[in-house]
């Protein structure tokens, strides 16, 4: 795990510092006011004049003292602090956008195994399938225009096209969690709390409807196996209901492989959806890594790669630990 | 004593193999008459190979470079504007569905773009294929030392955050074809490695290998002639599944600012034209993102129902 990480740092070092495209690497570290000499010391202080090996090892000291160094494009302000105020973002489109996945995809699947090679089915099948055919971006727009646009012209009830918050009510609950919808509950507020809810409805399902066929084709495959064991077609000659049968014995142990497909989308999703944050403008992490990517900020690079890197080796991890503990069968 | 060749051995079952896989075919042709998705899938798949065979005969490649800002044709239309230098009509007789940005028809535009979009898949999924094949079966034939190293990397590559990889070479080198098809590579390439070690895992342990090197047969000979070929099916069904996934990531990459030119007819960078008009010219972002879907979805329908053909266990 810890070797993933080191690897992974390594690759995106060798690619941002090795290859200075537009800016010298150490021009993430000055400001317009320094002198000469002031640069030179900058210059001297994270190896910058050294081969990139040894630069790598002045950048690991550097991390291991908690300097991530800054990011000109955002008014030179620390990239870490640019990070830590995206993040909520993120971590509050991934929620919603699971609830979505999860509440539409597991339904679908368990439909589609119960009505196997029915309409139903292929239905289902097509649903998943075209979801994992669509491109995000184009989606994206689409959910716009039909929800933001069109809905506007015909006078109905419409979406928000983009952000997290309405113009006029950004700021007006104290950011306590730095997530938008929490902090209305918090403070109490049910319009901010309403109006941060219309924001995330539609970049949360545009991330669902890609993610949701795979979870839903997981599901129907499972609870197929599931249906066929002993112990089913026990409890049903036991002469319990088909609803008890289907989803107090069969439904617990068919969602073991769909936790474990959850828990790598919320990892996926963690690392920031570049495309449908960048599309509806939601001020996430993804957003800004793309920015960075144009600006050339290797500080931000660096940190962001190392970061979801960390979120998904550790959710791999979290899945293994989970998955003993659901399934008394696996033993480690 | 006859003395046993491998030739003779392979020769013979061989005949019974191909008998076998005859049969196995003809049952596999049989199912996907069944399955109308997968007959849908392999219509559409076939179709848009044969558009993009043809389509510099329909439709002249000189007319992606010809910028026709006359705009004579758009009197009339909401969004002709005299300021910007834009000649965007809606769909008119003969204008199937309008124009882009640059007085093109979007649909000789897209036409153009299919068999670019084709090709770069094809051989993005190709290369990957090939390299997994030759690095996987190699780390799970030999195992020890070289089988963790190579695992080890994969690892690597699949804790990154799906088009950071890809973003980041991109930008670093330059927006040119070549290097945004490496960029994608890069993220594609450890799927099939661990696919093709682990076949080669299962297929290690059977008793034709070991058949086979009792008779004294190199192993790789062993691999390349009797190893790959048995386990050949997943992969194939992989690639085909992929072939969706590669055209997604691309024209993603293109629709993201890294097309090299503005007026590159490619699905994606189409797409991206239409990004600051899309309420008042819907029609440049609905049809090229559209087909993208319905290529994808093409190629996704036949991996699908491949799957459930060549896997047994699916059968139903």
């Amino acid at each position: 795990m810890i070797f993933v990480l080191f690897g992974v740092s390594a690759i995106v070092f060798y690619l941002a510092r090795g290859f200075p495209a537009a800016f010298a690497p150490w021009a993430q570290y000055i400001t317009f006011r320094m002198k000469p000499s002031q640069i030179d010391a900058i210059i001297k202080a994270h190896g910058f004049d050294q081969p990139l090996y040894i630069q790598y090892w002045f950048w690991l000291q550097d991390v291991f003292h908690g300097d991530w160094g800054f990011s000109n494009w955002a008014n030179g302000l620390p990239t870490y602090n640019v990070f830590a105020s995206r993040f909520p973002f993120t971590v509050e489109l991934t929620i919603a956008a699971v609830i979505f996945t999860v509440a539409i995809g597991v339904p679908l699947g368990i439909l589609s195994a119960l009505k196997n090679n029915t309409a139903a089915d292929h239905a289902s099948r097509i649903i998943a399938l075209t979801g994992y055919s669509t491109p995000s971006y184009w989606f994206a727009y689409i959910l716009q225009l039909v929800f933001f646009y069109y809905f506007y012209t015909w006078g109905l009830p419409n979406l928000p096209s983009g952000g997290v918050i309405s113009q006029g009510l950004s700021g007006a609950v104290p950011a306590v969690t730095g997530l938008p919808i929490l902090d209305g509950i918090i403070a109490g507020n049910l319009a901010y709390t309403a109006d941060a809810f219309a924001h995330v409805i539609l970049p949360a399902f545009n991330l669902s409807f890609i993610s949701l066929g795979y979870l839903a084709r997981i599901v129907r495959a499972s609870m197929l196996e599931v249906l066929k064991q002993d112990y089913i077609i026990m409890a049903r000659s036991k002469g319990l209901s088909e609803r008890i049968v289907i989803y107090r014995h069969a439904l617990r142990n068919a969602l073991i492989p769909a936790m474990t497909l959850t828990g790598l989308f919320v990892a996926g999703l963690l690392g920031g959806a570049i495309i449908t944050e960048t599309v509806f403008s939601w001020p996430g992490v993804g957003n800004v890594s793309l920015r960075a990517v144009f600006q050339g900020d290797s500080n931000f690079i660096l940190l962001y790669t190392l970061v979801t890197a960390l979120i998904i080796v550790a959710s791999n991890l979290i899945v293994d630990v989970m998955y003993v503990f659901l399934d008394p069968r696996i033993k480690y | 004593m006859s003395a046993l060749t491998e030739q003779a051995v392979v020769s013979d079952t061989r005949q019974s193999e191909t008998k076998a896989k005859l049969a196995e075919l003809k049952y596999a042709i049989y199912l996907m008459r069944q399955n109308p998705l997968v007959l849908a899938g392999s219509v559409l798949v076939v179709f848009f190979v044969l558009l993009s065979l043809i389509a510099t005969l329909v439709v002249s490649p000189d007319s992606a470079s010809l910028l026709n800002f006359s705009r004579s044709y758009c009197w009339g239309s909401s969004t002709f504007s005299w300021t910007s230098l834009e000649a965007i009509c809606p769909a008119g007789t003969n204008l199937p569905l309008g124009t882009d940005g640059f007085g093109r028809s979007v649909l000789d535009m897209i036409i153009l773009a299919i068999p670019l979009d084709l090709a770069i898949a094809f051989v993005i999924v190709i290369i990957a294929t090939a390299f997994g094949l030759a690095v996987g079966s190699v780390a799970g034939w030999v195992g020890g030392k070289f089988d963790e190293v190579v695992l080890r990397i994969t690892d690597i590559f699949f804790a990154f955050p799906g088009l950071v990889l890809a973003l980041v070479f991109a930008a670093l080198f330059g927006r040119t074809i070549e290097t945004l098809t490496i960029a994608v590579l890069l993220v594609w390439w450890p799927t099939y490695v661990r696919l093709a070690r682990g076949q080669v895992l299962v297929e290690k342990e059977k008793t034709y290998v070991e058949a086979l090197k009792s008779l004294g047969a190199h192993p790789s000979r062993i691999v390349l002639f009797h190893v790959i070929p048995n386990s050949i099916y997943p992969i194939i069904v992989q690639m085909s599944l992929d072939i969706g996934g590669v055209i997604l990531t691309f024209s993603a990459l293109m629709f993201l600012g890294f097309s090299p030119s503005p007026t590159l007819p490619e699905l994606g960078n189409l797409a991206s034209d239409g990004i600051g008009h899309v309420f008042t010219a819907p029609w440049l972002i609905v049809f090229p993102g559209l087909t993208i879907l319905v290529i994808a979805l093409a190629f996704n329908l036949v991996g699908d129902g491949l799957r459930d053909i060549l896997d047994p266990r699916l059968r139903r």
